[in-house]
């Protein structure tokens, strides 16, 4: 092959091989067409308003509020649901290119965790101007408040408030001649009674979450942002790793939870009649009624360490300092969380609210299965008040997670568990 | 026999053919080399730049201060082992599995095309549905196993908590057998029937065969899959995000899932960076010896 | 004879182990709400419910997911088929300075997690605007170093005299591609388009994050709506599986029969 007959390329098959080349791209545009290009948090100025939601919680009555707030400032809402951990995924990618949504709702705790990183708007503003006429704070439990604020300012409202308390199948209980247990040694007793064949006594979750009523009933403050101490007091603490890793070991009154990322299977098992007793919150219900619609639950306060306590849950919603239009994001907030809307929740659902006059109205009070969660939430506690402040949450949790799975799950014992978590711990909040 | 590799010429002594075939050459390439600039190099040194910075928001500079935490970090040291454990398992299981399920596959049976279609079922299903699927299959309460498993009056399991590990690693062997097992297939048949033939005559029976013909010309096969498997076992996320959580106790805290967490629930981004690039070393380092192993053990017939 | 029995026995058992635990997600697909959370791991649900597989698209803009993931996977395969065999075909018959070079650095991108790339890619599609579009999920999969890899072993064994002679006719280098390359890669291609498509069908964690418009969503990411705050709903997820696993499936029968010789072929052996 000489050089002269060596053919190059001519000029049309390079404008051929460029339209290949543009083909997918092309194809790729085209198709976008859809929906109106990006839906822009951040950007703003299109009609749309971006919100971050958990889809658990895409409730009627808050649809209906939701139009009148389209209705009102002719914007169109987007609820955009997540899941938490992938909610906050996107939320941190989000802040990384310099964006955010115009609202979202939380698990709990990251209100003040973003006020603290300074990504989190602060609601003073808004609060002097409307917090009188909405009846803020006064008329909402003190926990919730403090629960979201952080350095004297308030950086998110209460959206939904629950506790973890004791649910039980009547029946068996009956057949074991045993009352909900209102210490732990009755605990131990009754477990022991209603452990047969089968049939455990009282489930423990895998969700590290789920060892924190313990832990307080017993005192244990997880991080002390004074003296910069974890899990203190030692002693209580690991008193109170020794009886839950008693259930599941010594006394085999719970089967050893699964690692997972679902807090199902407590329930399911007290579904199947193969558990007797468990500790959850509200959300439980509806699915117990809907898997079992035969099983007859009853809802027991939680017993007494030291103390009374339970963990403190439930949702709030905060605008990021980066949210496009914060002004439009407050009145979102505002009208979520008026009484009425609250009721309107509670009757669609049987979920508890943080309001106050809420927990005060007769149909909240009539309700047996809501009144009990709502005597619940007059001592439920947040397990993890200052833990934020070490600007280490979510490391701590971690470190908790493994502390709570050598105990319960492989059997490791307590004091070398303890041991490892402090030393652990320590050194998360020493970087 | 392999013809030398060709050596760049200087520019000075290139023909005209040579200088219009290179021209061509980087004409057709012009797309990949834009596409794999912008898409890949492009973050990577962006994630490099990141590794060297530090706080919630990554905006302070720390030199390498994220990579001397690395070396001291406990909870990414097991992370490393735990990965180093899930890849060699998944390696060689797919490599035995794969190439014993071949060999069944490759004989003259009716109906092998429905066999091998069936096997390779599993391979095309995402590792989120699989996930969940297999956590609501063994889970030791509610799970069907354990239901199936007591009405045969055999001893229930509770793999998740006893041997977290080797579940997730058989987990992921049930999803890429039958993949390894295609490769392998095809390997197989690019041995010249001939070799067995002469070994038959010579008096070599089926072991025999095996070990010294299939296993020795199969050597690029097992050199390719083992590439890819610890590639791929030392990627792994699913098996971490969607089964365990890691758990218990960060016995199945898989590296890339270790990264994610460290990245979107510490927001450290920073250090996640700066581990990124460390798996990225470890992935080349792996690959390198591997074909390195693999071309010294490469027989020639 | 016996091992041939033999041979039979482990094929069906193994067969059995693959699939069952399928069969047990369209079990799963088929039972009410309140079996799948009812801790009794039905096995097979009493009355099959197949209105699940209508909720799906009630409770959510399911035919939407579909649509998106087709699109979405479809056009990627498209690009891979149209740049994979030509990339290949370069590194396969040409010599130009740095093609090693070329070579390891497009290879090397198969050890790069996609993870890796995740912020950086987020944080340049939200630059340009385009967060929440086809774009976002289709251009950072347009090709990669394995489906290069797979074509340039394929291309390989193609004998040089082929392209001599053609070039000798005066044929174009393009059309040398196009009509003498490109036709004896069907195997090839068919492998790689199956295992481009079904693993950007599958791809989760980019969709999810590029997207929080509901009707942007592809099925594996849309599938996340059917899970509750604290509970899955098994039934829909279950049934969206299905689904999601139909198209695959059929495409798996339609480049069956390329598959052994397509891997074969390429030198992988």
């Amino acid at each position: 092959m000489s050089a002269s007959d060596a053919p190059g390329i001519s000029r049309r098959r390079v404008l051929g091989l460029a339209g290949a080349a543009a083909a997918a791209a092309g194809l790729a545009a085209c198709g976008s067409g859809a929906p109106e290009s990006d839906s822009a948090p951040g950007g703003g100025e299109d009609g749309t308003f971006t919100v971050y939601w958990n889809p658990g919680h895409h409730y009627e009555a808050y649809q209906k509020v939701i139009k009148e707030f389209e209705e009102e400032h002719g914007v169109t809402v987007r609820m955009q649901m997540y899941q938490w951990e992938e909610l906050e995924t996107r939320l941190l990618a989000d802040l990384q290119a310099g964006r955010a949504p115009d609202v979202l709702e939380e698990p709990g705790g990251w209100a003040q965790r973003y006020a603290l990183s300074g990504d989190a708007l602060s609601l003073r503003k808004y609060l002097d101007e409307d917090g009188k006429a909405m009846g803020f704070p006064d008329d909402w439990q003190p926990a919730t408040v403090r629960h979201n604020t952080h350095a004297g300012e308030v950086y998110g409202i209460q959206l939904h408030m629950t506790c973890q308390l004791l649910v039980y199948n009547r029946e068996m209980f009956a057949d074991a001649g045993v009352r909900p247990p209102t210490t732990w040694d009755e605990v131990v007793d009754v477990a022991k009674e209603l452990t047969h064949d089968g049939v455990y006594g009282l489930q423990l979750n895998q969700d590290q979450a789920y060892g924190w009523p313990w832990m307080l009933q017993n005192g244990v403050l997880d991080y002390n942002h004074t003296t910069k101490k974890v899990m203190q007091p030692q002693d209580a603490a690991m008193e109170a790793l020794q009886f839950q890793a008693d259930l599941v070991h010594r006394h085999e009154v719970s089967p050893v939870p699964v690692p997972s990322k679902d807090y199902s299977a407590p329930q399911k098992a007290l579904s199947a009649k193969r558990a007797a007793m468990i500790v959850t919150g509200p959300w439980d219900l509806p699915v117990i009624k809907q898997s079992s619609p035969d099983l007859e639950y009853g809802i027991a306060q939680m017993p007494t360490g030291r103390r009374q306590s339970t963990i403190l849950a439930g949702t709030s919603m905060f605008i990021p300092k980066k949210a496009p239009r914060p002004d439009l994001s407050w009145d979102f907030i505002k009208r979520l969380t008026t009484l009425e809307t609250e009721l309107a929740a509670t009757a669609e659902t049987g979920m508890l609210m943080p309001r106050r006059s809420w927990a005060a109205k007769p149909e909240v009070k009539g309700n047996a299965d809501i009144a009990a969660f709502a005597q619940g939430l007059t001592y439920a506690e947040d397990a993890h008040p200052q833990t934020y402040l070490s600007g280490k949450g979510t490391e701590l949790d971690q470190a908790w997670k493994t502390l709570y799975q050598s105990v319960l799950m492989t059997g490791e014992s307590v004091p070398s568990a303890y041991r490892e978590y402090t030393d652990t711990a320590r050194a998360i909040i020493a970087d | 026999m392999r013809s030398p590799a060709p050596r760049a010429v200087p520019e000075a002594r290139r023909t005209p053919i040579a200088r219009r075939e290179a021209r061509t050459a980087y004409l057709f390439l012009a797309p990949a080399l834009v596409f794999f600039a912008v898409f890949f190099y492009t973050p990577i040194a962006d994630i490099l730049n990141t590794s060297t910075l530090t706080g919630p928001h990554a905006d302070r500079f720390d030199g390498l201060g994220n990579y001397a935490d690395a070396f001291r970090d406990p909870a990414a040291r097991n992370s490393f082992k735990v990965t180093l454990l899930f890849a060699v398992g998944t390696t060689v299981g797919a490599i035995v599995l794969g190439l014993a399920l071949a060999l069944l596959a490759n004989r003259q049976l009716r109906g092998r095309t429905l066999f091998r279609l069936a096997l390779l079922v599993p391979y095309l299903t995402s590792i989120a549905v699989i996930g969940l699927l297999w956590q609501n299959i063994l889970d030791p309460q509610t799970g069907i196993l354990n239901r199936v498993l007591d009405e045969l009056g055999l001893p229930t399991q509770q793999w998740l908590i006893t041997h977290p590990l080797a579940t997730i690693v058989a987990v992921t062997l049930w999803m890429i057998s039958g993949y390894t097992m295609m490769l392998f297939l095809a390997g197989l048949q690019g041995i010249p029937q001939v070799y067995y033939e002469a070994a038959t005559v010579d008096g070599a029976g089926p072991w025999r065969r095996f070990f010294s013909i299939t296993l020795p010309l199969l050597a690029p096969t097992t050199l390719f899959v083992s590439v890819m498997a610890v590639i791929s076992g030392l990627q792994a996320f699913g098996q971490a995000y969607i089964i365990t959580g890691g758990g218990p106790a960060k016995q199945t805290d898989l590296y890339v899932y270790h990264v994610y967490e460290t990245a979107f629930r510490d927001r450290d981004f920073g250090y996640s960076s700066a581990l990124s690039v460390l798996l990225m070393l470890v992935i080349v380092a792996f690959t390198v010896v591997q074909l390195r192993a693999g071309r010294r053990g490469e027989v020639q017939y | 004879m016996a091992s041939r029995v033999a041979a039979y026995v482990m094929l069906t058992l193994a067969c059995l182990l693959t699939v069952i635990p399928l069969l047990y997600m369209v079990s799963l697909s088929l039972q009410t709400q309140g079996e799948t959370l009812s801790g009794g791991a039905v096995l097979w649900p009493d009355s099959p419910q197949f209105q699940n597989y209508a909720q799906l698209f009630e409770q959510a803009p399911f035919g939407r997911f579909i649509v998106n993931s087709v699109v979405v996977a479809g056009a990627i395969t498209l690009a891979h088929l149209a740049f994979d065999p030509l990339v290949g075909y370069v590194f396969a018959k040409f010599r130009f300075p740095f093609r090693n070079t070329l070579l390891v650095a497009i290879l090397a991108t198969l050890m790069i997690p996609f993870f890796v790339r995740m912020i950086p890619l987020y944080v340049m599609f939200s630059d340009l605007g385009w967060l929440d579009s086809y774009q976002a999920l289709v251009l950072p999969f347009l090709m990669d170093g394995f489906g290069i890899f797979l074509m340039r072993q394929f291309i390989q064994p193609i004998p040089d005299d082929l392209i001599h002679a053609a070039r000798v006719d005066g044929a174009g280098e393009f059309t040398i591609y196009w009509r003498i390359i490109l036709p004896q890669t069907k195997p090839a291609l068919a492998v790689l388009g199956l295992f481009t498509f079904v693993f950007q069908w599958n791809e989760f964690l980019w969709p999810l994050v590029a997207t929080s418009d509901e009707t942007m969503r592809t099925i594996p990411v849309g599938l996340t709506r059917f899970s509750e705050e604290h509970f899955q709903l098994w039934h829909l997820t279950a049934a969206g599986s299905v689904i999601a696993f139909v198209p695959t499936a059929v495409l798996l029968v339609l480049s069956q029969r390329y598959f052994v010789r397509g891997i074969t072929l390429t030198g992988l052996k």
